[in-house]
């Protein structure tokens, strides 16, 4: 996936991407770094333990990558890997059984010394309609990848 | 780094910003990095390094609390690592903070490969009484 030309407008939608969590994904995710022992994203009695929770959450790094993945897929990879940036705050446990969709929106745009800086807010919701993240975005859009200027 | 047995009971008042950890290394292996993509479901995912947590690995490593919370974490991404090649990364304290009577920490780290690529920089904050989001989550 490359850089997409683009022209970008304060308020633009992103295109949201929706996630179903499970315990398997969260085992797979906290697997892949080498951690294998009991923690509260992949244990019940440590969650209840740790956190007084009846079950395991999701960390918050799962929500962190999905919002990556949702400006990846809007910017191109070729951009939002080597420019871009997310910051989360999490509101609220994604647990497994839960079907989290991100969004967000064009919130500024900025010129750089070689591009331009966009800016998205960036919203987590579950099913409920509750928020569990807010935060925001951005990636430094390179001049070949925007329209000329008149 | 420091053994488990040996680990220190954190102070949060006593902890110093600007402590910096010793340096953490390891080796990104494609099984790493195909089990990422697999958990978060998204076979393009370029940052398999996140999952690492290595901003809080030489904390966790060094300092014993009572657990912690996410309450914030930002992420720059600056190269998609590499299977096989060996990360570096320097982990700091990079502040600390009393929010509504709760204590928080905020760690820093920035991964670099071993051909000197700039990987990703992450910035963490860790409520670090875990048990008061559980009260406010209802269990």
């Amino acid at each position: 996936m490359g850089g997409l030309n683009r022209n970008y407008q304060i308020d633009d939608d992103i295109t949201p991407i929706v996630k179903e969590m499970t315990q398997e994904a969260i085992n797979l995710f906290e697997g892949s770094a080498g951690e294998s022992g009991p923690s509260q994203f992949t244990d019940e009695a440590t969650a209840k333990e740790v956190l007084g929770t009846e079950g395991t959450v999701a960390s918050g790094r799962m929500s962190l990558t999905f919002a990556i993945e949702m400006l990846r897929r809007y910017f191109g990879a070729d951009v939002f890997n080597h420019s871009g940036m997310v910051d989360l705050r999490f509101l609220r446990p994604v647990r497994p059984g839960d079907t989290i969709t991100f969004s967000g929106k064009i919130s500024g745009i900025s010129k750089e010394a070689n591009g331009s800086k966009i800016s998205v807010a960036i919203t987590a919701q579950n099913q409920k309609g509750d928020t569990t993240g807010v935060g925001q975005g951005s990636a430094i859009v390179p001049n070949a990848y925007l329209p000329p200027e008149d | 780094m420091v053994e488990a047995d040996n680990k220190i009971l954190l102070d949060w008042d006593a902890l110093e910003v600007g402590e910096t950890f010793e340096k953490y290394e390891y080796v990104l292996t494609q099984e790493m990095i195909d089990t990422y993509r697999k958990g978060v479901m998204d076979l393009e995912a370029g940052f398999p390094t996140i999952a690492h947590k290595v901003d809080v690995k030489q904390y966790n490593a060094k300092y014993r609390d009572n657990g912690s919370v996410n309450a914030r974490c930002a992420f720059y991404c600056y190269s998609p690592p590499i299977a096989g090649n060996k990360i570096t990364v320097r982990a700091w304290i990079t502040d600390k903070y009393l929010r509504r009577g709760k204590n928080y920490i905020v760690t820093e780290a920035v991964s670099v490969d071993e051909d000197g690529r700039l990987i990703d920089r992450v910035i963490t904050h860790e409520l670090k009484q875990p048990s008061e989001v559980g009260k406010k989550w209802g269990g």
